[in-house]
Formats: structure tokens, sequence, C-alpha cells
């Protein structure tokens, strides 16, 4: 059985190699082909046409696309993506990783808020379902869920900073308090749908006979509920945390505008406007490998939970 | 298994509560913290992972905790001796002979020096030379160095380095894209630049502080032109031990060394305390690369400086803001047009394009549009420009008149498709150009088309003179008339975009580059300028003012509009008066 399941992983992994290696050159094409150039925006008023030519022989732009593609993925192999030429040529390591730590630390903050506030009010929703309270309580977190971003960004801190002075608005890395502020405006929107799954998942569980079971043997209602419906009901948040991983290093493009963050999402507005070729490409392709990823991870905590993907995919696949 | 499994999920969910508690508290207590309001802006203990190499400011700003203690009035930002003002994230490295952007060069600019360097008032003084001797004619520049300037790292500087960097500066091997642009009339850097010689002819050292510079013309604005950044001395140790690395933390002899630079988040810069002119007063600047709510920062008194936003812009003008009190206009040397391709219909005709010049009213756009806090451009220099004259004037809005005008051309019954190009992104065009746009179809009858295209595509496009008509705009390099009229109106210049040739202009601006007496080098200019005008290539529209936010605390804060060391000379107020 653990065999069928590591030559299925082994497969699904190796099918990655193609569809990276085709988005790969798909975006190289779309960037190379645009009519755009990215020594153009460089030298901008100052264009001359010799020092455009040295510089276009310094980044390799002159050469025919096919050999440009295969050097890239030459130096990609050395695991050299490249340089920056808006960033006056830091590596594109070293300009995407500083922004994909800042994001990755919001995303983690960010889905530790979401489920850590989701869960409970799913669970407590369900409970009093029927009652006023539970249209209140998912109706207020709906309510929230459908402020757009670019509102609550603008107005968190009008009210928090200028208006409360509980917090300031200063960027001063992931780990400041600072962050409270912008980590808040991008997650509670998310609360809402979590609380929702987990509703409806409380609701279902507490309809097994097991549950009924639990409750005809005289154990406690607190019992029955945190020992017997909550940790069933919890399974299909494995699959929902899962699904929110890739997003997780995807940043929050209004929120890293609006706070000034330096993280992921900014950084790519900003390639693509100033058209910096390889960090565009670096980050495509880091997003590309992690979604796949993420996709088998999920893949594979579908066929723990239901053994009939697994089958399926092991014969299929 | 499946028992297994669910107690791994078990106990993975069980964990991210945990986690989810941990980071609750942490984050609560942490807020906690904050909200005292009594802690500096930016406690030093909360900034170990970024004070790497100097740990002079935590140990200053310790010191200076105590007398913090007070309300957030007198602490905040005004409680710490660093200036917190916003900048753009540099387009170049730090090497000053790469620099062509603003923003770059007003960071460069701060860390590295040259021969000579522009005061607040935009006058040519001394930085490493002492003083300069000009003979034969204007053509030879003998400059005698300072024996007290050093690099960052202590090294003395000597006319040795200051040949090393201009050398470096024209060598094809570095491509810069302004050597020839500044430098070019240096004898001898062109055939250097084309790989024709190994040094500059022109660059002698004649003892360890005498350094001699001939130029292949006479021209008077040479030492404005050395004041830009690709004339600055850089260290030749530090670069040939580290070619590829060495700008980020370059050895320059300015005011001011790197500190840290981090790529669309900060850059700060701190004092060099051997700095010849005067160290600078402060502890530490600080430019925000991050873009973000800068107003809000500011009027959360988070930031020193930022720019008003625009739809505060008209109650800050107002007075009715309470951001008013700490606004500063600030009229920066540069302005903006509207370009005529002088060889394509219809604007071979002078007629048309004075017809479109008289059509528009940039009075009311100014008022509508921008709460009036442009200036109507009433000529091609702007008003802080040294050398600027009032005497100069444009056309004025005259419908009338700008019908005439087009009923008398050649295009009067056939007036062919026109195009007006501009710099940006999808959506509306600028109001301002779908204001001119209005007022042509009013005045002339006349439909313009507005078109967008992309930056680098534009920029492209212009040099190869493909547009009809353009919208652009120009900012001076140095503070001199020849920077705007030669650069963009004579003949032969490559910046010459409008294809305008006009040979008693060429034959005015010639004469003013080589005069030695600036008032009658001035006249020549106002002369050329009322020429341009009247010709009309381009219909200079406003001049531009920048609006800034200040803190009452900030001392000697000014923008002279071009590029020029200015942080040295900032003071915080920390007293909280």
């Amino acid at each position: 059985m653990s065999q069928g399941l590591a030559g299925y992983v082994i497969r699904r992994l190796l099918w990655t190699v193609p569809v990276i290696v085709a988005i790969s050159i798909l975006v190289f094409l779309l960037l190379r082909l645009a009519p755009q150039d990215p020594i153009d925006s460089l030298l901008g008023q100052r264009y001359d046409e010799e020092i455009a030519q040295r510089l276009r022989a310094k980044y390799g732009y002159d050469r025919p696309l096919h050999i440009q593609y295969l050097k890239y993925v030459q130096n990609l192999f050395q695991g050299d993506l490249g340089v920056s030429t808006k960033h006056g040529d830091f590596s594109v390591a070293e300009v995407i990783i500083p922004k994909i730590r800042v994001s990755a630390g919001m995303g983690i903050m960010a889905i530790i808020l979401v489920f850590g506030l989701g869960i409970p009010v799913g669970v407590y929703a369900a409970l009093v379902r029927g009652s006023f309270l539970d249209p209140l309580i998912i109706g207020f977190w709906l309510l929230i869920d459908s402020i757009p971003v670019f509102v609550s960004a603008v107005v968190a801190p009008w009210l928090f900073a200028l208006q409360l002075g509980w917090v300031d608005l200063t960027y001063e890395g992931v780990l400041h308090p600072n962050i409270i502020l912008p980590v808040f405006v991008m997650s509670l929107p998310g609360v809402a749908g979590v609380a929702r799954l987990m509703r409806a998942s409380v609701i279902q569980v507490s309809n097994e006979e097991y549950v009924r079971t639990a409750r005809a043997k005289g154990l406690r209602e607190r019992t029955v509920v945190v020992s017997h419906v909550v940790r069933n009901a919890l399974l299909p948040m494995i699959t929902a945390i899962g699904l929110s991983l890739p997003g997780l290093f995807a940043g929050s493009l209004f929120v890293e505008l609006l706070f000034g963050i330096p993280g992921i999402a900014r950084e790519s507005l900003q390639a693509v406007l100033g058209f910096d070729f390889d960090v565009v490409l670096g980050l495509v392709l880091f997003g590309s490998v992690l979604f796949v990823l993420a996709n088998i991870l999920i893949d594979i905590a579908y066929g723990f939970i239901d053994p009939r993907i697994r089958i399926t995919a092991a014969r299929g696949g | 298994m499946s028992n297994r499994t669910l107690g791994l999920m078990m106990g993975a969910v069980a964990l991210l509560i945990v986690a989810v508690a941990v980071v609750f508290v942490l984050v609560l207590s942490g807020g906690d913290g904050d909200d005292g309001g009594d802690t500096p802006a930016r406690p030093a203990s909360d900034s170990a992972d970024r004070d790497d190499a100097a740990d002079d400011r935590d140990a200053a700003s310790d010191e200076r905790d105590e007398p913090d203690d007070g309300d957030r009035t007198t602490g905040g930002i005004c409680g710490e001796n660093r200036l917190v003002t916003f900048g753009d994230d540099p387009a170049t490295v730090f090497d000053p002979i790469q620099v062509g952007d603003a923003s770059t060069a007003e960071y460069t600019a701060e860390i590295f020096g040259g021969l000579v360097t522009l005061n607040l008032d935009l006058e040519v003084v001394p930085d490493i030379a002492e003083r300069w001797e000009i003979t034969d004619g204007g053509r030879v520049y003998t400059f005698f160095l300072r024996n007290d300037v050093v690099f960052h790292n202590g090294r003395r500087v000597t006319a040795e380095d200051v040949k090393y960097s201009l050398e470096r500066a024209a060598d094809p091997a570095n491509f810069s894209p302004t050597v020839l642009d500044y430098l070019g009339d240096i004898v001898g850097v062109r055939d250097k630049f084309n790989g024709r010689a190994d040094d500059i002819s022109g660059v002698q050292v004649v003892d360890e502080y005498t350094l001699r510079i001939e130029l292949t013309e006479p021209i008077s604005y040479f030492l404005q032109q050395l004041t830009y950044t690709v004339a600055y001395v850089v260290d030749r140790e530090q670069i040939e031990d580290d070619p590829n690395n060495w700008t980020r933390r370059p050895n320059g002899t300015g005011p001011f060394r790197v500190k840290t630079f981090r790529p669309l988040e900060e850059i700060v810069l701190i004092p060099n305390d051997r700095y010849h002119l005067g160290p600078p007063r402060v502890d530490e600047v600080v430019f925000s690369l991050s873009g973000g709510s800068l107003s809000t920062r500011f009027q959360n008194d988070e930031i020193h400086v930022a720019l008003v936003p625009a739809v505060e812009l008209a109650g800050v003008l107002s007075g009715e803001s309470e951001l008013s009190e700490f606004y500063r206009p600030v009229p920066q040397l540069s302005f903006f047009y509207l370009g005529f391709n002088v060889n394509e219909p219809p604007f071979d005709d002078p007629l048309v394009r004075q017809a479109f010049a008289h059509a528009i009213n940039r009075e009311a756009i100014n008022e509508v549009l921008f709460f009036d806090a442009a200036l109507v451009a009433d000529g091609i220099l702007p008003p802080t420009l040294p050398g600027y004259s009032e005497a100069i004037s444009t056309y004025p809005y005259d419908p009338e008149r700008a019908a005439e005008l087009l009923a008398q051309s050649r295009y009067a019954d056939d007036m062919p498709r026109i195009v007006l190009t501009f710099s940006g992104g999808g959506g509306d065009p600028p109001d301002n150009l779908q204001a001119y746009q209005q007022q042509w179809r009013e005045a002339l009858g006349v439909e313009v088309e507005i078109e967008a295209i992309e930056w680098s595509a534009y920029l492209r496009e212009l040099r190869r003179g493909t547009f009809q008509m353009y919208s652009a705009g120009w900012i001076a390099d140095y503070p001199d008339p020849e920077n705007f009229l030669g650069k963009l109106f004579s003949g032969s210049s490559r910046l010459n975009h409008t294809g305008y040739a006009s040979e008693r202009v060429d034959a005015l601006l010639d004469e003013a580059a080589t005069l030695g007496d600036q008032e009658a080098r001035y006249r020549l200019y106002h002369e050329a300028e009322q020429i341009i005008i009247d010709d009309a290539p381009i219909i200079p529209t406003f001049w531009t003012i920048s609006h800034y936010l200040v803190r009452e605390c900030v001392q000697n804060w000014v923008d002279p509009g071009t590029i020029v060391p200015k942080y040295r000379y900032i003071e915080i107020d920390t007293s909280g008066e």
C-alpha cells in the first residue's frame, strides 16, 4: 500500500517537470516578445544605441531567443536565477528571497488568524443554530468579508493609528508589532469562509450516529462536543488549510502597497512594470513550483482521507 | 492506519491552535507595549537584525530615551536626532557613472563628491577642489585640491584619484550612459569612450593636489556639468578589490555613508564624521522606499517629510486641513510641455502649432484640475533656474486668434488625423490632456486623438521621432539654461525630438555656450528662448511644484529643485518646542 503511494507521489513529482518547463518557456517567450525592452527602461531618455548594444550584450539579450532560454535554464541548474536589471545587478535570489520571507511570514500569521478565529466561530455558530445568534455571528463575519481590502487598508490605519493611536504604520519587519494591522486587514475577510465551512461540518457530524451513541452512553455534552463532534468536524479543515498554502506566499497586493510592506506582491508588480526579465521569470517559476507542490500535497492528503482517490490515481496515473 | 493518520491530523490541528494562542498573546502583549505612547517610534531593541554593522545609533538612542518619557507630541519622530524621509527605489546601483535617474542621483550625491558641488542656492562651490583657475580663454581648468579630503575609509584623495575616476567613467567597458553628455567636452573623453585611447589626454595630474583639465570648446557651463554624479570621485582600491559588489557600501568622499540598503524597503545613510565641508548634524537619514500611505504615516508622527496626497491638496492649500501648517510648496527645476513633430503634417506649418498654443486655457486647467497648485509656464526656463527671465512670454489663451491662425494655415480645409501620445497605462488619459483635447475641439474644431504608450516604448518612439504630437517633461540635470534650451532645441542635440532646427537659435546657443560673461550669456539664452517659443516646436504648459509636508522640528530642510547634497545641513530640533 505504501509502495503504491510512493509510486504515485513520484509519478506526480515527475509530472511537475514538464509543467514547470512549459510554464518557463511560455513566460520567457511572453516577456521577450513583448514590445518592451529592459534596456530601454534602464537608459530612459539617455538612450544611446551604442551603450544599449553593450548592455544588451552584457545581459545576453542580443542572442537568439532559444540560446537565451537554454542559457537561462543552464544557469538555473547552477542555482543562478539571473540578475535584476532594475535593482542594479542584485541577483534575483537576493531580490526575491527577502520578499518571500516577508510575505510568507505575514501569510503564516494570516492563516493562523483565519483558522484560529474561523474554527471557534464556526463551532459556536453550529452549537447555537436555531437561535438568533447563529445568523448574527455568521452575518457579522460575512459583513467583514464583504469589505474590500483596498477599503479596509485605508480605513483601518485612519481608525487605529490616527484616531485611536493604538498602532504605528511604519513597516519595521515581520516580527515588529506594527505588522498586526496589515495582518488583520488581510486575514479578517477570510474568517467568514472558514467559519461557515466549520459550521456546516459540525452540523453534519452532529447528525452522525456515533454522536448519538456518545450521547446515549451518557457522556457529558461538553465531552460529546469536544471529543466527538469537533474532532471529526475538523477533518475538512485539513483540506482548507492545504488549499490556502500557496496563497500564503502570494502576498496581498493592496495590503503591501498601502502599508508599504516589501513583500512578494509589490515586488512582482514592480518587476513587471520595470520590465525586469529575470525577476519576473524567477517569481513566476517560484509561484508555479509552489502551486504544483501544494496540489500534490493536497492530493496526497485526500489520498489519506479517501482511499478511493488513491486507488484510482494509482491505477490510472 | 486511519486511526494513526487521524491522530496525526488532530495533532497538527492542535498544534495550530496552540500556535494561534501563542501568537495572540505575543501580538497582544507587543501591542500593549506600543500603546503607552512613551516609547520612541523605533525602539532600538527591535532593530537587532538590522544593526549588523554599526551599533553607535543604538547606543546613542539609548541615551536619548530618557527625555522621551513625556507625552507623544514631544517624543515621537521629533524625539530622535534622525531624519526619516521618503525616497524612490534607486534605478541603478550606487555607482556615480551609472546613475541616470533623479532618485538614484539624490542618494549618490550624498555618498560621493566631485571637484565641485552645488550649494543650496544652486551656485557652483568648491568640494574636493579648493579653488580653480580658468586659462586659455576658458579652455583649460586647473583645479587645486584640498589636502584634507579623505574617503570614508580614511584614505586621502589625490589628483590621481580624480583622474582615475574620470577615466573610469569614460572607459567603454563601463558603458556609462551619461559620460558623453556631461564630460564629452573634455579633450580625449570621446576617444577613450570609443576605444581609441587608453587614457583621457585632456586630464593631467600636475602634482599630488593639482589637476589640469583641457576642454575641446571653452564651454561656460563646464563647472555645472562637473557637479553631476558622473564626475564624482570613486575609490580605485575598493573597486579593484570587489568589482561586482563595491556599490553595496561605496567608499566615497561625500557627507554620508551607506549603512543599509534594502530594495523597496529602505536606505539608511550615516554621517561621514570627517567630511571636509562640515559633517552632517543628524545621526542618520532614513529614506523609506516603501511607498504606502506616506501622508497617514506623516499624520501619525512616523515620518518627517511626505508629499501632500492629491485628495488632500485642496484642503491643505486652503488652510482647512490640519496638515496645512506643515505645507511647503517647492518649485522644481522642471517643466511640462506638448511637443510637435515639426516635419510631419499638420505641424510642419508653424501656424497650426501657434493655433494649438493659443487654443488652450492653461489658467483654467490650473484652477480647475490642479487647485491652482501648479505654475502656468510662461516660458521654458523655470523661475528658480539661474538665468530665468520674466520678460519671456508664451501664447496667451485666445480662441479667436487661434481659429484665425488655423484658417490661414495650409491645413485649414484639410486637417489630417492628429494623435497626441503620452506615456502611461490603461484607463482614461490624464485630465489635463483631456482638457486640451476639449479646448482644441471647441476653439479649432479639430479632433485630437489621445493615445497611451508604455514608457520604454514611448522613449524609443520619441527617439525615432514617430510621434505627431506628444506630452513630455524635462527635469534639469544641472542648473543652467543650456540644459534646457541646448539639450531640447539645438539642431544637433540627440535629445531634440521635435525635429526643430533654427539657424538663428543654433547660432545663439553656440555663442552662449562659450561666453564667459554670465549676464551677457543669459541674454543670449533669453533671445533664443523667445524665438523657440514663437516658432512653437513645443507648447510649454506647466512648471512643476512639489507639495511637501515637513514636520516643524526639521530645521534647514530645503529642496533646491535639483540634485544637490542637502541632508548634511539638516538638524532635528529634539527639544520638543
